[in-house]
């Protein structure tokens, strides 16, 4: 009794302490996780904390537990519609990628740590994995939108190449235990069963829960569980057969996420809440586990690893694996310096140990330490990095609040609330309360310093005023303009015109009409080309909002894209002098 | 920045009820060919609106700026006119628009057209103008409100 309730005041003190620290942490722009695994390392036996955990065990199944956890909900954020432009090479990066990031920093380990040629590429293996959730957790706290192809690509990578990095792991593993006639096909069967298996029970798995889960009548608060549930025994099922459970629960997340689901809001809200604690618990756990004086002795040759993997390897696979997609150069770059390795490294770790390896402690301390260095280097770069690249787009909303509203059987609506600036357009501009007001939009209620206004007299907004609002979401920007308002710095960096350019055409129209009104030459014999043709043409992959095309003093700047056609170009003028 | 050759006060119109974004390009067509020796109100308009069909020229918040190459034109020429009440222009923010500058430039232009356009439109791109604009009263308030720096 006593101890159960020391377990449960450490524990939750730990994630209370973190949870604070973090707070404090995140306004110096120190990616979150690395808190939590500093944290964990202070609580920890080196630590003022002085806790001790070392059970192996318990560590490898909670962390494969959290691990499902944070991929299943991936898979349920991501959008069918980022396939367009992620999924293929999302799909080479997260195959060919790990093996070559696999087999160069395993040959660099062969060589510098003097391992077997095996554990060299275990090694490797162990640290093929990314992260993307930190990455984004960062762009997004920072409130930061990537162009489309480049945030979708990391994002589908870094949920489907842990199931590769996993088995790549497991099946290295197996071979320095039992040292099998034919490594070969021994690989090669067990890759079709992993992720054979895998993607049979996901997809299968996923439209069964949303089928079954759509027939059940019951409370609200019981949907998220049984998707959760569901999910759970889709990974458990799959991994008791020999095959890839997080490639399951991964895909099963994707489908449930895009298919029509009874009460997503709540589901979507509840994984988001469970991924976020299991991130936290496990790089806590994690930090805990680690024993940090031992990490000291390898520290040299860890960051020698860590800065191949970084500055070679990586770099090198995404080179390779993007070739095809002719990807921009400055999108390539940013690729190949966000391969941000996160927790899967180190539970991977966890394998060899537990299969008592002989070299498995040295590897874990070789990988706990490339994580902390990737989080560190890589981490903090990568906000300043997207800036400095110009890969960011205009945000498509600032609200505050906002409440998705699921009435049955009705349009879409959403509650938004704004907590209006001292320089928020609607203060200065009163009368666009009645003449600029998007048709879906009702004003509900505005609340100065805790009291409901009037509203059937005419409102004067002020500062500090909370307003609230129904709105059709596609609505929401144009409310942005009224109620936001951007600061300058922002204004000058971002603003739509700055950003698009002055002008919207259409993607349409001839280039021969744009000489002719701007005085602009052009290849005589690409005169009859639609706008859009002329930069789907130069992009020479599919179209993104964002990309761009030099046009004699003008430039042309993507604004949007349907079906992979451009429906609207951006008109840049060219500065002033 | 804004020169007498380019806009006046002839060429200004303050509070007009218009009801549509083609009676809008037609009053700000016929403005420009008001004191001018060669230029049609008619084939302006058509200029005008031959711009139009690559793509709206609104701005954005309530201000457009439509434009076009004409060979009759010598020199950069423009109209302004202000409103009573917003015209749909199919401006990308959907707002209607109720500040709209019209620029003619030579069929021999060159960058720095390009840039006179930027310049407009940068300029309409401070709210305290546009502001200032919308509670202008007469034309050579106006006229003082785009030519002021």
């Amino acid at each position: 009794m006593e101890l159960t309730n020391h377990i449960i005041l450490l524990g939750s003190s730990v994630v209370f302490v973190s949870v604070l620290a973090s707070v404090i942490t995140a306004r110096v722009g120190a990616p979150l996780l690395l808190v939590f695994l500093v944290m964990g390392m202070l609580f920890g036996e080196d630590g003022p904390g002085g806790i001790v955990f070392d059970d192996t065990q318990l560590a490898h199944l909670l962390g494969n537990l959290a691990l499902a956890v944070i991929l299943f909900d991936g898979g349920l954020a991501t959008c069918y519609k980022d396939f367009r432009v992620g999924l293929r090479p999302a799909l080479g990066l997260a195959t060919l990628g790990v093996l070559m990031t696999t087999a160069i920093t395993g040959l660099f380990a062969v060589w510098w740590l003097e391992l077997s040629w095996l554990e060299g590429l275990l090694l490797g293996a162990i640290v093929g994995s990314t992260d993307a959730a930190a990455v984004f957790s960062l762009l997004r706290s920072n409130g930061i939108e990537l162009k489309q192809r480049v945030g979708a690509t990391l994002e589908i990578e870094s949920g489907s190449n842990d199931p590769m990095a996993i088995f790549l792991t497991v099946a290295l593993i197996e071979l320095l235990r039992t040292n099998p006639d034919h490594i070969g096909l021994m690989l090669l069967t067990e890759f079709i069963r992993q992720m054979g298996l895998g993607t049979l029970f996901g997809l299968g798995g996923g439209f069964g829960l949303v089928w079954l889960v759509n027939r059940l009548k019951m409370s609200a608060g019981l949907y998220p569980l049984a998707i959760m549930a569901g999910g759970m025994c889709l990974f458990g099922i799959t991994a008791t057969l020999n095959g890839s459970g997080f490639l399951a629960i991964y895909l099963a997340g994707i489908v449930i996420g895009n298919r029509p689901l009874e009460a997503r809001l709540e589901i979507k809200r509840f994984h988001d809440g469970l991924a976020r604690l299991a991130q936290i618990g496990m790089f806590l756990m994690l930090g805990l586990l680690v024993t940090p004086s031992a990490l000291l002795p390898v520290a040299d040759d860890a960051l020698l690893f860590a800065l191949v993997l970084i500055l070679v390897a990586r770099p090198l696979a995404v080179w390779l694996c993007l070739w095809p997609f002719r990807f921009p150069w400055r999108e390539q770059v940013f690729i190949g310096w966000v391969g941000l390795r996160g927790a899967v490294p180190i539970i991977l770790a966890l394998f060899p140990l537990l299969a008592g390896l002989n070299q498995a402690p040295m590897i874990f301390n070789i990988v706990f330490f490339v994580v902390l260095v990737s989080l560190l280097i890589q981490g903090w770069t990568v906000i300043g990095l997207a800036r400095k690249l110009e890969l960011e787009v205009p945000p498509s909303t600032h609200l505050v609040q906002r409440v998705e509203l699921d009435i049955p059987g009705q349009q879409e609506l959403e509650l938004v609330g704004y907590r209006l600036a001292a320089n928020a357009p609607i203060i200065a501009d009163a009368a666009a309360l009645r003449t600029r007001l998007p048709p879906g939009a009702r004003l509900v209620a505005v609340l100065r310093s805790g009291q409901w206004l009037d509203q059937c007299g005419p409102v004067q907004m002020r500062a500090e005023d909370h307003v609230y609002l129904l709105a059709d979401p596609s609505e929401l920007s144009e409310l942005d303009r009224l109620f936001v308002a951007v600061p300058e710095a922002e204004a000058e960096r971002l603003s739509e015109q700055a950003f698009f350019g002055e002008f919207v055409l259409q993607g349409s129209s001839r280039l021969a009409d744009l000489c002719a009104f701007y005085g602009v030459k052009a290849d005589p014999t690409d005169a009859a080309l639609t706008l859009d043709a002329l930069m789907r043409r130069a992009l020479n992959t599919h179209p993104v909002v964002g990309d761009r095309l030099q046009l004699g003093a003008l430039e042309l700047v993507v604004r949007a894209v349907e079906d992979d056609r451009i429906t609207q170009v951006g008109l840049k003028l060219p500065r002033e002098m | 920045m804004l020169g007498p050759d380019l806009i006046n006060v002839v060429r200004v119109g303050c509070g007009l009820e218009l009801a549509s974004k083609k009676r809008l390009i037609e009053t700000l067509a016929g403005l420009l060919a008001r004191d001018h020796p060669r230029l049609q109100a008619e084939t302006v308009f058509e200029h005008l609106l031959e711009r139009e069909r690559l793509g709206s020229t609104g701005l954005g918040h309530g201000v457009a700026l439509p434009h076009s190459r004409m060979k009759d034109v010598t020199t950069a020429i423009g109209a302004f006119v202000q409103t009573v009440q917003g015209v749909d222009y199919d401006a990308s923010d959907g707002e209607a628009v109720d500040l709209a500058f019209a620029l003619l430039v030579p069929e021999e232009a060159n960058d720095e057209h390009l840039r006179l356009l930027a310049h407009l439109a940068s300029l309409f791109n401070d709210p305290s103008r546009r502001v200032r604009l919308r509670e202008a009263t007469s034309a050579d308030e106006i006229l003082q409100i785009l030519t002021a720096h």
